[in-house]
């Protein structure tokens, strides 16, 4: 059996509304990031593999198995939903326990599993607190846990890093890394550093469409020689932002130091820079306007 | 995993609020309801009252009706329960006039005899009203008295005191010396004493299940999505049978196990009068009871709470029931004696007597409560059904209500 996700011409509609355009996807072991703005379609592609939500129209194949076979699918898919959350009054353990049955796994299982898990998220000090008491950074951490809990060959992490500090991200993108080592882990985000920190293979969604699939080597190359930064004053900033994407400003007193992204150099004073992911994606979203 | 599940899903609900809330409920009800219920002993000759019990002496009847048909058509003012309901009737001139016929045929008086009776019956009283029996004219047969009572409950549009089935609800009487001893010796012999006070216990506290459980129901299926715990309980390998039914036998249980503890009380108070007065008592009786008449009203409550919760993801299952259990205790009222169960989802028997009534209204009593187990039954499983599709992200009911809502707005 194969461990990859195969998505062909899938399309979702909600209504009269198209939210997945002729989707075609090939995913294997290891991170995934799945990249695009607020309603690009993140999380309904998202929904439709976790069995959420059924598809309208394509094929979609989990390791082998069709996806409207959810009893099947169920047993291979971990989910991290973007609001993710637990009955509050249930302690760190209690809940994990509680979703170990809902799992299918026995007591000596669960037993044997949980206090492994919460040790690999940091929890298992706080395994006997409530859940409404542990900070947002902690909740995601309990998230991630519950997810590979019954361990599932694909994990499906949607948004996870929102509203978490810089030191939570950080572990939170490093625990993904250690858990993709041995399966498929789709990340859905908009915020293009954690795919940076952690993705080797990305996908691009806009408007429910994918507009790029592949490494993030070959992103950061399509920017390459399109990326500049120049030290300008602060009142040609706003004719600068009309011609060119800004991907980047740093106020030094009067003047700014922008970073902006043009097909050939636009000025003299303008320097040509290293791309980065962010750039890229940039780039990416830019030119696609620019094609429309 | 069903064993499990269920065992986690008992525990939740004993660490509710709205469960405990629920038994304070039950405790509160039992203690002012029964609490200070005596148990029987034989009935002595020259005790000052030996209580009332529901005759089914034409005579009786017809005395009883005739006098609340001459009090109501004194005051030109009449109740009726056309759907459970109180209502209040005033006749037209012509309707009035016609029940003042019927009055005078069935009691041989005119007007002015009805009316000086009255003023008479009204100007002894003192304290409560109680009710005023008035004899029928010699003569009158059962059968012309019901023809007579059918046309003023026609004229009255149905739901009276005097409709064909309310009739034998007007015989209640003082029993007799000898009316009591046969009513005692039916407890004892045929109810083995804690028989009658279990019926009676089920009596009580069937009023409060009727509309107590979608309460647990209802917050139970709707914490899911407070908690935002859907999505994460929809991707588990657990099948949708499984989920809905453990969370109900859960609920059942959890609703059962109060009413069990509290059946110890009444139930050793009767042990102990057994023990001194040498009668053999049924140790079981509260347990046949909670069973058997309790357990299928709490199977439907419960039911319901969760299917039009998972239905709409809103509390409407509260305000179904709520009409539900409305309609059923005004109309239970009817029988409140015991013996005419009819389908109400309320069965009434408020007395730890009228073993007759009890024995002849058996087979209907049993038909009521197998039908509401059977509706449980397939409630549940169409539950089921919409929970399994709700987690394929079908039947988003209440994303189509605030949509709808959105789109006027």
């Amino acid at each position: 059996m194969s461990a990859e996700i195969r998505i062909k011409g899938l399309n979702q509609y909600y209504g009269k509304k198209q939210a997945l355009k002729n989707v075609n996807l090939t995913i294997e072991t290891g991170m995934f990031g799945l990249l695009g703005r607020n309603g690009a379609g993140k999380t309904t592609l998202m929904k439709v593999l976790a069995t959420l939500l059924p598809k309208s129209e394509g094929s979609v194949t989990i390791c082998g198995k069709n996806v409207e076979d959810a009893a099947k699918i169920r047993k291979i898919v971990g989910y991290l939903p973007q609001e993710f959350s637990m009955y509050g009054n249930m302690t760190v353990y209690e809940a994990m326990d509680y979703l170990g049955v809902l799992s299918g796994l026995s007591k000596s299982q669960r037993k044997q599993r949980i206090p492994k898990l919460l040790c690999k998220v940091n929890l298992q000090e706080d395994q006997k607190k409530k859940v409404k008491t542990l900070s947002g950074g902690m909740k995601r951490r309990l998230g991630i846990a519950q997810a590979i809990l019954h361990n599932p060959k694909v994990l499906i992490v949607d948004e996870p890093t929102a509203g978490l500090d810089p030191e939570e991200r950080v572990r939170f993108r490093n625990l993904l890394c250690e858990i993709a080592e041995e399966r498929i882990v789709i990340l859905s985000t908009h915020i293009v550093g954690d795919i940076e920190a952690t993705c080797e293979e990305i996908a691009v969604l806009d408007e429910g469409c994918v507009i790029y699939q592949g490494t993030v080597a070959e992103l950061i190359k399509m920017a390459e020689g399109k990326v500049y930064s120049a030290e300008i004053s602060k009142k040609e900033l706003d004719l600068l932002k009309k011609r060119y994407v800004v991907t980047s400003m740093l106020t030094l007193g009067n003047n700014v130091m922008v970073r902006f992204i043009a097909d050939r150099k636009p000025f003299d004073s303008a320097k040509l820079c290293e791309a980065g992911v962010e750039d890229a994606y940039m780039y990416l979203m830019h030119g696609k306007r620019g094609e429309d | 995993m069903f064993g499990q599940l269920f065992l986690k899903e008992c525990r939740e609900t004993a660490r509710s609020l709205i469960y405990w809330i629920l038994v304070g409920i039950m405790l509160f009800f039992f203690a002012t309801q029964l609490g200070e219920t005596e148990i029987a002993r034989e009935p002595e000759k020259g005790q000052e009252s030996y209580g009332m019990h529901q005759s089914e002496d034409p005579d009786v009847i017809m005395r009883n009706t005739l006098g609340t048909l001459a009090d109501e058509y004194y005051r030109e003012s009449y109740t009726t329960y056309p759907i459970g309901f109180a209502k209040t009737v005033k006749p037209d001139k012509k309707e009035q006039k016609r029940i003042g016929e019927i009055l005078e045929e069935a009691t041989g008086l005119d007007q002015g005899e009805i009316k000086k009776t009255m003023e008479e019956y009204y100007g002894s009283v003192t304290g409560l009203v109680a009710e005023m029996p008035m004899e029928p004219v010699d003569g009158l047969t059962y059968k012309r008295f019901k023809e007579l009572m059918k046309e003023v409950d026609e004229l009255l549009g149905g739901g009276s005191h005097y409709g064909e089935q309310y009739l034998a609800a007007n015989g209640i009487e003082p029993m007799t010396y000898e009316d009591a001893i046969k009513e005692y010796h039916l407890l004892v012999e045929k109810d083995g004493l804690s028989g009658g006070y279990a019926r009676l216990f089920s009596d009580y506290m069937v009023i409060i299940l009727g509309i107590l459980p979608v309460f647990l129901a209802t917050t139970r299926e709707m914490r899911d999505r407070r908690a935002k715990m859907q999505e994460l309980i929809y991707t588990r390998r657990a099948k949708s049978g499984t989920i809905v039914v453990s969370r109900y036998l859960s609920m059942i249980v959890m609703t059962l196990l109060p009413l069990f503890l509290l059946s110890f009380l009444p139930l050793a108070e009767c042990i102990k009068v057994a023990a001194s007065d040498g009668i053999r008592i049924d140790h079981l009786a509260y347990a046949k009871y909670i069973l058997g008449w309790l357990l299928p009203t709490v199977m439907i409550v419960t039911a319901v709470g969760m299917f039009l919760t998972d239905l709409t993801d809103t509390a409407a299952a509260v305000l179904v029931q709520g009409v539900w259990w409305f309609v059923s205790v005004f109309t239970g009222v009817q029988g409140i004696d015991g013996g005419a169960y009819g389908w109400n989802l309320i069965p009434r028997h408020n007395t730890e007597l009228n073993y007759k009534g009890f024995h002849d209204g058996f087979v209907q009593l049993v038909s009521n409560r197998v039908l509401y187990v059977s509706f449980a039954i397939i409630i549940v499983a169409l539950t089921v059904g919409i929970y399994s599709q709700k987690r394929r992200g079908r039947l988003n009911v209440r994303g189509k209500i605030l949509a709808d809502r959105k789109s006027k707005s």
